[in-house]
């Protein structure tokens, strides 16, 4: 006793957290509970090795308020994905997706229901641990070394020194008479608590670490530097090949660019020579105009459509140019100077396929059809008249910049030859795309052959209606 | 011995109900006269029209019974799949709804002889001669959607139904009997392939029964749909049905208020789950806006129809959804009543939803023929169960999952 009063600092006693009580069986441990809930105390707990039915009731434990967080939240999430679309979609950026309107709840609804279910599952989480007061690393009970078979096979009842009621002899003489294995008084965790100096140095040392990439970015792009940049992958950065266009002292001829290699043909070739799949004869080109070898070399060097906004120096391309003047100043004159095949003075002046380089059928024609529906009619109609839904439902926007399609019954485009026709499908023409990559050359045959259709459909003689049908024809005439 | 006598009583349906059956049943087939009346009267111009709304009112109100059959059947077979113990004492029940599905079967047979002698096309639009039916894509579906073997698929169907669901009852009433645990084990090893022949069978059903009424039409997730809207509705009559006789002083002891909020969880759960999947099923086709596929929404956002369809998602989902959100309703037998009916209720919507807007424009008449005759199809569901329970003990006292279900508890949150 004397030695304790000599020693004040080492014998102070610890701070003592109530009293545990230990069981073998959940069976104790609720009765117990059930007791020490009677008798008023109401900060105690349970640990088990697991969950005990029954056991929030003997302690009389409150329901959590956790699922009325996490519904506000869920709510808040709602609000959230729901303003956030709207105000995106609808107000801010207005941009139409798939022809569907700028407000279109049904597709808000996938990314509002997972941003609901974020929000609830995120406040799940971080308020239980809120309100658990974790992440704690220490904790009274931890001091009894009996209370590591918690995990195992004992059950353990703590009332804490904190609670209201609490009076030390009291809740022992309680606990004792619940006929535990062990009573023992919960005391401080003397252990240090103080979090390890390595962690928290090795912590800021990341931190800080982790802005020294961004730094050097930072720096760089606001800074000159004397020297070259680094190269990270340098044998990426320099890689031993040659480019087109560049020499070499491999070949005899010094270019890296090999010619072709006589008596082969090149893939793609031969598509570049016949007028089945170009809807004009690139052996005529030559023979024309001097302007147009520039466009048979063009033509050859990409598939992309050539233009005669190319330079034109010579003569004989003037009344071609013209014609494109005249037509510009909306002239209805019909182009007198022009070749009478070609008055689309827009379009390049090219020797045209004049005659259909396949056979004329009735499934081709069926075919063509099919083909116009699926492809052309959405802006040309299903009549050729350029009022597909697309026209339509741009008038209804009334938006300025629309440019109507063209009408396939326009005297340009009756005049224009077959292959004239087939160059447009194939490589597009003003604000049209080009099809060649849905349609292959014999549909696009049979779409200028159901184009053809089309427009004599709509001038017509008696003539070319079979003669039996013909007095059908007439009698309607009559009647009208 | 006293005590031994009130127990056997207290699992017997209550004496004024026993008598009831045939009441019922004769008030059920009534009511079904009395609608057809009503449509005969309402469209007396158009015989053709009123026996078209009949025979689609008829369906619907079929298949809204049929659901909770059908619901209990997947219930029997998951309890057992999962080996759950909790549902021991409420599992007996289910079994006796699921035994209404053989005498369901009966009700379906007036719709098969029709099909069979392919002149109803009031019903199905398929149902007819090949070059009578006006559209090519239902043309071409005629390999499959065809009287023969539309019917033998029906009856295979039903068939295997009412063997699974004759096996695990027959089997629970012989474990009264025997007791042990071979006859839970033995129902247990048959459960998994058994679950899944129900899915393919349920799908094949609703794509037949439900979906084939507009025939260019078509979802792959149509016997989701039907699933959940079954297990829905069954966990509301399952609810119902235990309060209903536990206020006539039955199951006292058996089903407490553990088993009505476990039961209500999942029809909490299904609410849910059939928004989800009749939301996957809309959205789909809304973003892909293809004609043969949204023909089947127009039908039912256009005219009164859209007052229906718009309100499920309030009376189906929304409502519901928040109503039974919390605990304390699902464990308060006043409330939990309220929204078991609440369920009942929009689970028939949700069936005249899916066969009605078919039938036509909406008109007087034909609200009231169809709940007289959603009236008569539920009078006569009723008798069935009754017929079936009277005579058995209504909780399947020697299961040896008996004791676990009684100490359960739900851990409070």
């Amino acid at each position: 006793m004397s030695a304790k009063k000599t020693q004040p600092a080492v014998a102070e006693k610890p701070k003592s957290y109530g009293w545990m009580s230990e069981y073998v069986d959940e069976h104790s441990l609720l009765a117990a509970s059930r007791k020490v809930r009677d008798s008023g105390y109401t900060k105690t707990d349970a640990y088990t090795p697991f969950p005990v039915h029954g056991i929030d009731e003997a302690l009389g434990i409150k329901p959590t308020i956790l699922p009325f967080i996490v519904l506000c939240m869920g709510f808040v999430g709602l609000a959230a994905a729901a303003t956030m679309e709207i105000w995106m979609n609808a107000v801010s950026y207005p941009y139409i997706i798939s022809g569907k309107p700028m407000l279109s709840i049904p597709a808000f609804i996938p990314v509002i229901f997972e941003t609901t279910v974020l929000f609830s599952a995120f406040t799940t989480f971080f308020a239980m641990w809120g309100l658990n007061l974790l992440p704690r690393f220490s904790n009274p009970v931890f001091t009894n070394p009996r209370f590591d078979r918690v995990t195992n096979d004992r059950f353990f009842l703590h009332v804490d020194s904190r609670d209201k009621y609490f009076n030390r002899e009291s809740v022992r003489e309680l606990l004792a008479g619940t006929n535990p294995e062990s009573l023992e008084e919960v005391v401080e965790d003397s252990t240090p608590s103080k979090f390890p100096t390595i962690i928290w140095m090795g912590l800021a040392t990341l931190l800080v670490g982790s802005f020294v990439p961004a730094t050097i970015i930072a720096n760089m792009r606001a800074s000159n530097d004397e020297y070259p940049r680094w190269h990270v992958f340098f044998d990426m950065d320099f890689q031993p090949k040659k480019k087109a266009q560049s020499t070499t002292t491999i070949f005899a001829d010094g270019r890296t660019s090999r010619p072709q290699v006589p008596g082969t043909v090149a893939r793609g070739q031969l598509e570049e020579q016949d007028p089945f799949y170009l809807g004009y004869d690139p052996t005529k080109i030559a023979g024309i105009t001097p302007a147009n070898k520039v466009l048979l070399v063009s033509s050859q060097d990409e598939p992309k459509a050539p233009s005669l906004d190319a330079p034109v120096e010579d003569e004989a391309a003037k009344p071609a140019k013209e014609t494109e003047k005249a037509n510009d100043a909306k002239k209805e004159e019909p182009a007198t100077t022009a070749p009478a095949a070609a008055p689309a003075a827009a379009g390049p002046n090219l020797p045209w396929v004049t005659d259909f380089p396949v056979a004329v059928s009735s499934d081709m024609l069926v075919l063509g059809q099919k083909k116009f529906e699926i492809y052309c009619s959405v802006c040309h109609g299903v009549g050729g008249d350029g009022d597909g839904l697309v026209h339509r439902r741009a008038e209804q926007l009334q938006q300025g910049y629309w440019l109507p399609p063209t009408s396939l019954h326009d005297p340009r485009i009756r005049g224009q030859e077959v292959g004239n026709i087939f160059f447009t499908i194939s490589n597009g023409k003003g604000k049209m795309a080009n099809y060649a990559a849905v349609l292959t050359p014999k549909e696009r045959w049979a779409v200028v052959m159901y184009i053809r259709a089309l427009q004599r459909s709509r001038n017509a003689d008696i003539q070319d209606v079979p003669v039996d049908q013909r007095a059908k024809i007439e009698e309607v005439k009559k009647a009208d | 011995m006293t005590t031994h006598k009130t127990e056997s009583d207290s699992l017997k349906l209550p004496d004024a109900w026993q008598g009831k059956a045939y009441l019922l049943m004769a008030v059920g087939l009534g009511l079904i006269c009395v609608s057809g009346l009503i449509f005969f009267i309402g469209y007396s111009d158009a015989r053709a029209t009123a026996f078209k709304i009949f025979l689609h009112s008829y369906l619907a109100n079929f298949m809204y019974c049929l659901s909770f059959g059908i619901g209990a059947m997947f219930f029997v077979l998951i309890t057992f799949l999962t080996r759950a113990s909790w549902n021991a004492s409420v599992r007996r029940w289910a079994e006796i709804i699921s035994m209404t599905i053989p005498s369901m079967a009966i009700l379906f047979a007036p719709i098969l002889l029709m099909v069979l002698a392919n002149n109803a096309s009031p019903l199905y639009e398929w149902n007819q001669a090949k070059e009578d039916i006006r559209e090519t894509i239902v043309q071409q579906k005629v390999d499959y959607l065809n009287g023969p073997f539309f019917t033998a698929r029906a009856v295979i169907c039903l068939l295997l139904w009412t063997a699974i669901v004759t096996y695990y009852y027959k089997q629970s009433r012989r474990e009264d009997e025997t007791g042990g645990v071979d006859l839970t084990l033995a129902r247990q090893k048959w459960s998994g392939p058994l679950v899944m022949l129900f899915a393919l069978t349920v799908s094949m059903a609703a794509f037949d029964w439900i979906m084939s009424l507009d025939a260019d039409w078509f979802s792959t997730i149509f016997g989701v749909y039907l699933f959940s809207a079954s297990m829905f509705g069954f966990f509301a009559f399952m609810i119902v049905s235990f309060l209903l006789l536990q206020r006539n002083g039955k199951l006292k002891e058996y089903v407490n208020i553990e088993h009505y909020h476990d039961m209500a969880k999942f029809l909490f759960g299904f609410t849910m789950f059939w928004s989800y999947i009749a939301f996957s099923q809309l959205i789909l086709i809304w973003y892909a806006n293809i004609p043969e596929e949204t023909a089947w929404f127009k039908d039912r956002v256009e005219g009164d129809w859209a007052y229906l369809t718009y309100g499920s998602i309030a009376l189906h989902f929304a409502i519901p959804f928040l109503g039974l959100m919390s605990r304390h309703v699902r464990r308060h037998r006043t409330a939990l009543a309220f929204w078991a009916c609440w369920a009942l209720i929009a689970h028939w919507l949700d069936m005249t939803f899916l066969v009605m807007p078919n039938a036509g424009p909406v008109s007087m008449p034909m609200i009231l023929g169809h709940v007289l005759g959603g009236l008569g199809m539920f009078s006569i569901f009723s008798a069935m169960i009754l017929v079936r329970a009277s005579g058995v003990p209504l909780v399947a006292l020697r299961d040896p999952r008996l004791p676990e279900a009684m100490s359960y508890a739900n851990p409070l949150l």
